[in-house]
């Protein structure tokens, strides 16, 4: 005679608590997808209902970390690991500098140029870090609940990462390779200053060489086609 | 379990905000304050319209026929009869758009009151009244068929 598992066998937790992590992921998700499409075609003029569900994400986030208790060192806001999370994005960060580069000179019709940075980069360290606190802080770490380290939830993050910046082929591309190889080394070394440094430097490569026409068409969501 | 209750309350608060969204979008862009109706006299279609939210505008419209765009207008004629009947403050709402050559036949006329919204960014078409079915003779003359199958 077999028996209905209670709610509280391993088993049952286990696969709740992973439908949870799933379900978080998601929630955040449709977040962002709710603002970058819903909000952006709908809204018009009131387009600071943006924040709206950007203030829903961010919430989530903060009440699953205290529900978790997980810390800020958890997270990856820490030094410790700094320079080994440092050392593993060295080479493919000069990588991407060099592909971008070469990729600049090649798409640039009047040769190489490196534009000044402009008043709006000043805001792009702290727009990279919470970037990568939502997508390695707490999708990847949601993702390694729901779906184990290794592999699988490093492409979900990826290919979340990537969804994020539909339609737009470029920087879907870009965000992909990009989202791959930070899940991996948050995986590894999960330190979040290291990663948004190294999206930083890779951003403000991109911002300052590539061809204008092109930057001024990285565009995501809605408005992609504005 | 509380992590599922945040969960729950969340996926309301989307819903609710998208809906909401959803509302208040198609109440500013398709708002139901254009009143009208036409008719096919023997040369044109005729009618008027009107936007009760603001009676002094005068309408511009948009004629299709058989689901192609043909003139564009406003409705700024006179119509005593529906200032009489209530339905305008002033009786500069009627319309009339003359209709080009068509084949012999049944054909089908959509007359649209156009709306500018989002400060400019969104022009949105609606229809004014019913579809007006008429029927075009040998001589070109037009026949209004409303009200008959």
């Amino acid at each position: 005679m077999t028996t209905e598992p209670s709610i509280a066998s391993p088993l049952t937790l286990t696969r709740v608590g992973k439908a949870i992590a799933g379900w978080e992921i998601a929630s955040v998700v449709i977040s962002c997808l709710i603002a970058e499409w819903v909000v952006l075609s709908l809204a018009g003029t009131f387009r600071w209902l943006i924040v709206v569900p950007a203030l829903m994400a961010v919430a989530l986030m903060v009440l699953s970390h205290r529900e978790r208790r997980e810390t800020l060192s958890d997270l990856g806001f820490r030094l410790d690991n700094f320079y080994a999370a440092a050392r593993l994005l060295l080479a493919p960060t000069i990588a991407a500098i060099g592909a971008i580069l070469i990729g600049s000179w090649l798409l640039n019709d009047s040769g190489f140029i490196v534009r000044p940075l402009g008043i709006r980069h000043l805001s792009l360290p702290i727009w990279v870090l919470f970037q990568q606190y939502a997508l390695q802080g707490f999708i990847n770490r949601r993702a390694q609940i729901a779906f184990g380290k290794g592999a699988l939830s490093i492409i979900i993050v990826g290919l979340l990462f990537s969804l994020l910046h539909f339609p737009n082929p470029l920087l879907s591309v870009l965000t992909l390779v990009g989202g791959l190889l930070w899940a991996y080394v948050y995986q590894r070394q999960p330190n979040l200053l290291a990663l948004a440094l190294s999206h930083l430097v890779v951003s403000l490569t991109l911002a300052v060489t590539f061809p204008k026409g092109l930057i001024d068409s990285l565009r995501v969501g809605f408005k992609y086609f504005a | 379990m509380r992590l599922i209750h945040i969960l729950i309350g969340k996926s309301i608060l989307d819903t609710v905000f998208v809906g909401s969204l959803a509302v208040v979008f198609f109440f500013f862009t398709f708002p139901p304050h254009f009143k009208g109706w036409g008719e096919a006299t023997a040369d044109s279609i005729s009618g008027w319209a009107v936007n009760s939210a603001d009676p002094g505008h005068r309408v511009e419209l948009q004629l299709f026929i058989d689901g192609s765009f043909v003139a564009m207008g406003t409705a700024n004629h006179s119509r005593p009869d529906v200032l009489a009947a209530g339905w305008s403050r002033d009786e500069w709402n009627g319309y009339r758009f003359e209709v080009p050559s068509l084949e012999i036949g049944d054909h089908e006329a959509h007359v649209y009151a156009t709306h500018v919204s989002a400060g400019g960014l969104r022009r949105t078409l609606q229809l004014v009244g019913d579809p007006i079915r008429f029927s075009v003779d040998e001589s070109g003359r037009l026949i209004n068929l409303q009200g008959k199958r």
